[in-house]
C-alpha cells in the first residue's frame, strides 16, 4: 500500500513540474489575478474556514486540519470538491466551494498551504521536549 | 470635495509618517494609544469573536469585551441538552483564553451608549470611551407580542431562547413531566434567532421522549407555513419520530396568539385550544436592548448595516454583528455572527490604519441533529454585490436521497463544527 501510494505520489509530482513548466503563461496570469485581492481580503475570504477546520485551520476535532498542507494538493481537492464529481463521502463541501471562484480557491489553497501545521504554542512545547 | 481634502491630508500624513514611525517604536505607551480603543459589547460568537480577531490584526490596538456573564452558554447545541445526549456545562465557555491574547474582559453589563461623547456606561458607573465601538447584542424577547405571554409566563412556560437559567428551566420540566403528557413547541415568524433551532430541538425532545417517555407526544405549532430544511427534517421525522411528534402549520391553524401560563393552554389564530403538560414558547424576537440605547435600531427593532463592514447605517464608528443586524439573505446563526465579528474586525483594523476595508466574505454551514448519528446541514457563501448581500451559488441542504452514512457524517461534522468555532471565538478545547 504505502509503495503505491509513494508512486502515485512521485507521478503526482512529475505532473506539477511538468505543469509548472509547460504553464508559464497560466502563472502570469494566475499572480496578475491574485494581485487584484489584498492580502487583507484573502484573511478576510479565509475567515470562515476556522468555523469548521479550526483556528487557522487547525482542526480540534473530526473535520480535516488544512493548515499546512501543500498548495497543490489544498487546490486540487477544492477543485474536486467544487467539480460535477465530488470525491466519495463529499457532504458540505461540495456545496460550499461551489460559492467561489477559481481564484478564490487558490488564493485559499496558499493561504492555509503557507501556515504551520502546529500552532506556536505547541511548537514551543515541543521544543522544551514536552 | 471633502473627500479629495482628505486624501491629500493622507497623503501627506503618509509622506511625513517615517519619522513618527521611528518614534512610535522606542516609545511603546503612546504607540498603543494611537493605534485605537475599540470596546465590544456582547461575549457571544459575535464580539468574542470580533475582540479575539481585533487583537490579532493589531495587537497595539486596545480591546475591551463588556459581557456580564464569567461563563457564556451557547445556544447550538443546547438541543443535544433536551436530548439527553450532552450536558449543560458542555456548552459553557469562559472567557480565559480571550484574556491571554490581550482583550481585557469585563464583567459588566453595558447600560448605556453616549454615541455622541463615544463612551460605554457600564453598571459599576464607570464610562469607557471608544474610538470604534462593536455591539454583539444579541435578541431580546418582544414580551407580550403573544397576549399573556410576558416575563413572569416564561418562569412557567420557558422560551428557552437565551441559552442560561431558561434552558435548564425547560430541561427540569421536561425531565420532571409524567409519562403520557404533551410537550407543545409555539414556533414564531420570521425572522428570528437560528431558522433551524426550533425543528432541531423539537427533534432531540422527541428522540428524548421516544427513549424515556413513550407515551407522550410533541406538538410543534407554527406561525409559518414553511421552515428550514424541512423536506430533511419532515423525512427525519417520519423515520423517527412518526408516532410523537406532530407539526401544525400555519395555515392548518398553528399560530399560537395567546398563552396562559396559570393553565399551560394556547390558543391559535382560529380559536383552537391545546393543553400542554410542558410549554416551549419560542416568542418573536428583536435586537438585544443596548442596540435601541445606540440608536442602531430601525422601526423593525433590528440592526440595519453596511455590508460592507457591518457599521451601522445610522450611527457613525459603532459596528454591529450577529443576530441583532439585518443581514439576510445570511441566517440569525452562531456561524454567521462569528463571520460577522471577523469582517467588522478587519473593517476596524484596516480603517484605524488609514487603508480601506477588505472586501467581505462569509459563509455559513448549519448542522441539525434529528437522531444520534443522524444530521444534516444547510449551506451557503455571501458576499457583496452592489451594496447588497448576496448569496453565490451553490450551497442549500444536504440531499433527500442519501445513505445513512451521510447522516451519520454530517452528524460527526456537527460535533467538530462545534469544537472547531468554539474555539476560534473563545479558546475553547473540548473536555476529553
Amino acid at each position: 500500500m504505502a509503495k503505491l501510494s509513494l508512486t502515485k505520489a512521485a507521478a503526482r509530482a512529475r505532473r506539477i513540474l511538468l505543469l509548472a513548466l509547460l504553464g508559464g503563461g497560466a502563472a502570469v496570469a494566475s499572480i496578475e489575478t491574485a494581485a487584484a485581492q489584498s492580502p487583507a481580503d484573502v484573511v478576510v475570504l479565509a475567515g470562515p474556514c476556522a468555523s469548521c477546520h479550526g483556528p487557522d485551520g487547525r482542526s480540534p476535532g473530526p473535520i480535516a486540519s488544512i493548515a499546512g498542507r501543500p498548495q497543490t494538493v489544498l487546490l486540487e481537492q477544492l477543485k474536486a470538491f467544487k467539480s460535477d464529481n465530488p470525491p466519495p463521502g463529499t457532504t458540505v463541501m461540495s456545496r460550499l466551494a461551489k460559492g467561489y471562484t477559481d481564484e478564490q480557491l487558490a488564493a485559499l489553497a496558499t493561504h492555509f498551504s503557507k501556515i504551520s501545521a502546529t500552532a506556536p504554542a505547541a511548537d514551543a512545547a515541543k521544543k522544551k521536549g514536552k | 470635495m471633502a473627500q479629495s481634502n482628505i486624501s491629500r491630508r493622507q497623503a501627506l500624513a503618509m509622506l511625513g509618517g517615517a519619522g513618527a514611525a521611528t518614534l512610535t517604536l522606542s516609545m511603546p505607551a503612546i504607540a498603543q494609544q494611537s493605534a485605537g480603543r475599540v470596546v465590544v459589547v456582547g461575549g457571544g460568537f459575535g464580539g468574542a469573536t470580533a475582540a479575539r480577531y481585533l487583537k490579532r490584526g493589531n495587537p497595539k490596538l486596545s480591546v475591551t469585551l463588556i459581557e456580564p456573564a464569567k461563563r457564556f452558554y451557547t445556544c447550538p447545541f443546547t438541543n443535544l441538552y433536551f436530548g439527553g445526549l450532552r450536558t449543560f456545562e458542555q456548552e459553557g465557555h469562559n472567557f480565559d483564553d480571550l484574556r491571554r491574547v490581550g482583550v481585557q474582559v469585563v464583567h459588566e453589563r453595558a447600560n448605556d451608549i453616549d454615541t455622541k461623547a463615544k463612551s460605554v456606561v457600564l453598571s459599576g458607573g464607570r464610562k469607557l470611551p471608544y474610538d470604534k465601538l462593536v455591539l454583539s447584542p444579541g435578541i431580546d424577547i418582544r414580551w407580550n407580542a403573544i397576549e399573556g405571554y410576558d416575563e413572569a409566563a416564561a418562569q412557567r412556560a420557558p422560551h428557552a431562547w437565551q441559552a442560561g437559567p431558561q434552558t435548564t428551566l425547560l430541561k427540569k420540566q421536561l425531565d420532571s413531566m409524567p409519562d403520557g403528557g404533551l410537550f407543545i413547541i409555539a414556533a414564531p415568524d420570521n425572522p428570528f434567532r437560528c431558522p433551524p433551532g426550533p425543528y432541531e430541538r423539537a427533534s432531540m425532545v422527541a428522540h428524548y421522549l421516544k427513549t424515556k417517555k413513550p407515551k407522550s407526544k410533541l406538538l410543534i405549532l407554527d406561525a409559518k407555513d414553511n421552515f428550514s430544511k424541512q423536506g430533511l427534517f419532515q423525512d427525519g421525522w417520519k423515520k423517527f419520530y412518526a408516532d410523537n411528534l406532530e407539526w401544525v402549520s400555519r395555515a392548518k391553524d398553528g399560530k399560537v396568539v395567546k398563552v396562559d401560563p396559570k393553565t399551560l393552554e394556547v390558543e391559535t389564530e382560529f380559536g383552537t385550544k391545546h393543553k400542554a403538560a410542558v410549554l416551549n414558547v419560542i416568542p418573536p424576537q428583536k435586537a438585544g436592548a443596548i442596540a435601541d440605547r445606540a440608536g442602531v435600531t430601525n422601526q423593525s427593532g433590528w440592526v440595519p448595516v453596511k455590508p460592507q463592514t457591518f457599521e451601522s447605517t445610522q450611527v457613525p464608528d459603532v459596528y454591529v454583528v450577529g443576530d441583532a443586524t439585518i443581514a439576510a439573505p445570511m441566517p440569525k446563526s452562531g456561524f454567521c455572527a462569528n463571520g460577522q465579528g471577523k469582517v467588522a474586525a478587519a473593517a476596524i483594523v484596516e480603517t484605524l490604519a488609514g487603508r480601506p476595508a477588505p472586501t467581505a466574505s462569509w459563509a455559513n454551514t448549519c448542522y441539525s441533529l434529528i437522531a444520534p448519528d443522524y444530521g444534516i446541514s444547510v449551506a451557503g457563501v455571501y458576499s457583496v454585490v452592489d451594496g447588497k448581500i448576496v448569496e453565490a451559488k451553490g450551497g442549500g441542504v444536504s440531499p433527500r436521497e442519501a445513505p445513512d452514512s451521510f447522516r451519520k457524517l454530517e452528524a460527526e461534522y456537527g460535533v467538530g463544527w462545534y469544537n472547531a468555532i468554539t474555539q476560534d471565538t473563545w479558546g475553547s478545547r473540548p473536555a476529553a
